[in-house]
């Protein structure tokens, strides 16, 4: 569905986005990991057209970005990590509003308020919503002309765990549907949860790529914390789980039957990130 | 279509903001003001009132509205939909051009000082070269401030100086000068209409390449560079 083939592009003399090339196949979640400034927004620039000076080869769908008509538009939604709203509009307008910029059928706006727990405050003007309410209508506004491919953009940034949750549920229904899903994030606990494959993006260059879990599993990073009581008082040690056999306290504890707890203990894929990349996320 | 659906949305934008009411209320006190206008000035003063107001609004609201559409950011989500760029420009022209042209209509038709059809004519062709003027400037700039400062000397070009044509003689070739036709047209027609509209149409077709081109960067500079 996106092809991107040896990109570069860059807004000074110095490169910004360097020779980046990854594939992604339709219905597919995949995610752009990276701190601030590390080109992520460069690269949804650049395959939703607004950005069309680079080099190398960006295919979406079956168009050359570079090479795109306003048709090309027809089968992409974007949610901007900000809301782009009418704010004297109601829910209901703003939806009908960009809906009928489309040529192709709209979805009902009614189920999408449903969708996002927005049916209540359909006909309430935008300038009234809070800032979650506006994150959670932006991001089925994206959704109205039901494309093919979304790009989010820090699509639960600024919701309550609740609200998270339920638009983590509809990005992993619309994949079910066979939209491919381009997540731009920091959050890498969304990343990890929604995505099919990520790429760590740190200054323009993809340091990696590969499943949340696979990149977590290559590091060998898994430990094994234990407790156990010694001289009266209750401990903790720890070790990786490949070492576990050579662990002689482990092993002399699991003998003796003094273990208290064990339990595996996986890195985050904020770890591995930062051991992968040498940069934090936040 | 889509641009028949972007300008009746502008419309409604522009009614919604109070535009309408805001023309209402200025058209009942220039069809006021004119009563008190000497007979013997009347035309002069008609045409002075529509060139600069109903028909140059284009050139003042133009900064109001997409300053509006960049600070809600909904610029960002036009650039990334099937909108062309001549279909967003030419649905802020005709939404602007219609309530420009509706006020200026309605004050020749009270005053009856001229032929309508070449004032309805003057008008349109002003209001149509205005916005464009109001699209180059409003893209451009950031806050409504920098659009005020621009603006000025547009108006003095293109307002103060075709009405001082009205009392000196400045020559043939004035009417070069699209503002100069505009006020000759609006005032109810006179010798050369065809050529006032012809220079009309020659500065609105330059006027919509160079607004086309400020639009279309405008929207790639959305994505963070200008080329």
């Amino acid at each position: 569905m996106i092809k991107v083939d040896n990109i570069s592009f860059s807004y000074t003399s110095k490169p910004f986005i360097e020779n980046m090339s990854f594939s992604v196949a339709k219905g597919e979640i995949f995610g752009f990991l990276g701190p601030s400034g590390a080109g992520k927004s460069t690269l949804q620039k650049i395959l939703t057209g607004l950005i069309l000076n680079y080099t190398g080869s960006a295919t979406v769908g079956d168009t050359e970005v570079k090479h795109r008509r306003n048709s090309f538009y027809e089968n992409i939604g974007v949610d901007f990590e900000f809301p782009s709203l009418y704010e004297k509009l109601s829910a209901r307008q703003n939806l009908e509003f960009f809906g009928s910029l489309y040529t192709k059928a709209i979805r009902k706006t009614d189920t999408l308020l449903e969708a996002v727990g927005l049916h209540n405050d359909g006909n309430k003007k935008v300038g009234e919503f809070s800032k979650g309410m506006k994150s959670r209508l932006n991001f089925i506004k994206a959704l109205i002309h039901n494309p093919d491919i979304l790009f989010l953009d820090e699509p639960t940034s600024g919701l309550d765990p609740a609200n998270a949750r339920t638009m983590k549920n509809i990005i992993l229904e619309e994949k079910r549907r066979g939209t491919t899903v381009i997540l731009t994030t920091h959050n890498m606990q969304d990343a990890t949860e929604l995505c099919d494959r990520v790429a760590f993006i740190v200054d323009g260059k993809i340091k990696a790529l590969d499943s949340p879990h696979r990149l977590i599993m290559s590091k060998g990073a898994v430990k094994l914390v234990y407790s156990y009581i010694e001289n009266g008082s209750e401990r903790t040690s720890e070790c990786f789980l490949k070492e576990t056999a050579q662990d002689k306290k482990l092993g002399e504890l699991i003998k003796t039957g003094k273990i208290l707890t064990i339990h595996s203990c996986e890195p985050t894929l904020s770890d591995i990130f930062m051991q992968v990349t040498g940069r934090e996320l936040e | 279509m889509r641009a028949l659906k972007l300008i009746t949305s502008d419309i409604r934008f522009q009614y919604k903001y109070g535009f309408y009411l805001l023309y209402a209320v200025f058209t009942v006190f220039y069809i006021f003001l004119l009563r008190l206008i000497p007979e013997e000035w009347k035309k002069t003063v008609v045409a002075v009132l529509i060139y600069s107001d109903p028909a140059a609004m284009g050139l003042f609201f133009m900064g109001a509205i997409i300053l509006l559409e960049k600070s809600q950011r909904v610029l960002d989500s036009i650039a990334v939909s099937p909108v062309k760029v001549g279909e967003y420009i030419a649905a802020k022209v005709a939404s602007l051009g219609f309530i420009g042209v509706l006020v200026g209509v309605i004050i020749a038709m009270t005053a009856k000082t001229g032929n309508l059809l070449l004032t309805l004519c003057g008008v349109i062709l002003a209001s149509v070269l205005f916005s464009l003027l109001g699209i180059i400037i409003a893209v451009k700039i950031k806050s409504l401030n920098q659009f005020v400062i621009a603006t000025v000397p547009f108006l003095l070009i293109l307002t103060a100086f075709p009405v001082l044509t009205l009392f000196y003689d400045f020559g043939e070739y004035v009417v070069l000068h699209p503002g100069v036709s505009a006020i000759r047209l609006i005032i109810g027609g006179e010798d050369n209409n065809a050529v006032h509209i012809l220079v009309l149409l020659f500065w609105i077709i330059l006027a919509w390449m160079i607004c086309h081109s400020a639009v279309k960067k405008a929207f790639l500079a959305l994505g963070g560079v200008k080329l």
